[in-house]
């Protein structure tokens, strides 16, 4: 029963988010879009727990949800956009660029496994039980700490570039 | 539980979602944002191999594509920030010459 209701579960996330998907790319006012894509990353926190990952859930919804969109919705609503929301929110070449989406995305659809089944007893590796904080955490500092050290070199590389390109610029 | 297979199939479909949006959209805060959408699509892919090998690195890997969005964000704003300072509006399609 458990089994069935992930499931249900699974497949309500999964449409949820392909359509709040949809909206976000073909709705015309920007600040609809960004609530869609607010909708879509609160889906796919939920798709991370259902697949074991609760670390990967809370990070999708403090860091994605939290700091990214707020971060996202400041600059839109800093530049006050009237003009492109009453334009055409599509280039002139959307058919090509549809198609090219479609064909990649079709792509991807058969080149996965279908076969592939996930067991719900999950007692193959033997190591710590899965989606625990305990293994990731272990994993992040101590076969990854070199790549950790690497993300916050790009993380202080991104913040000091933001301020050198948007600082204006003083006449001196 | 949940098969993996359905976990690559509704990244692809994302990614092929987020793929339209960024090459279609005109505003380039919302291309911005569709790669958001691709690297998102990415995740799910990602946490879906890790459950499947019972491994945690997918996950760490996540955390990874994370902290590069974040950084991509911050860095890609900037620079809309940049360019609407010299040139009012987000339209790409007016963004033609290299320098005005």
């Amino acid at each position: 029963m458990p089994i069935l209701a992930g499931q249900i579960a699974f497949y309500y996330l999964a449409a949820a988010s392909v359509a709040s998907a949809i909206l976000a790319v073909t709705r015309r006012n920007p600040a609809h879009s960004m609530l869609w894509v607010l909708a879509l990353f609160m889906h796919v926190a939920g798709i991370f727990l259902l697949v074991g990952a609760e670390f990967l859930a809370g990070v999708q919804v403090i860091v994605y949800a939290g700091a990214i969109l707020v971060f996202y919705l400041f600059v839109l609503m800093l530049l006050d956009l009237p003009r492109e929301a009453a334009g055409p929110p599509f280039g002139a070449h959307w058919p090509l660029c549809a198609a090219a989406g479609l064909i990649f995305a079709a792509l991807l659809w058969y080149a996965r496994e279908p076969g592939l089944v996930l067991t719900a007893d999950g007692s193959a590796a033997g190591g710590p039980p899965r989606g625990s904080l305990l293994a990731v955490g272990t994993a992040l500092f101590t076969l990854f700490a070199l790549p950790f050290e690497i993300a916050s070199l790009i993380l202080l590389a991104a913040i000091v570039g933001t301020v050198v390109v948007a600082k204006r610029k003083t006449e001196s | 539980m949940v098969p993996v297979g359905a976990c690559l199939g509704l990244s692809a479909v994302l990614f092929g979602i987020g793929l339209i949006g960024f090459l279609s959209r005109r505003n380039i805060i919302l291309m911005l944002v569709s790669v958001e959408i691709m690297l998102n699509a990415v995740n799910v892919s990602l946490a879906g191999f890790s459950r499947q090998l019972q491994d945690q690195r997918g996950q760490v890997l996540a955390l990874f594509v994370i902290a590069v969005a974040a950084a991509e964000a911050a860095v890609g704003l900037g620079l809309v920030l940049a360019l609407s300072r010299n040139r009012p509006g987000v339209n790409v399609e007016d963004l033609t010459q290299l320098k005005w």
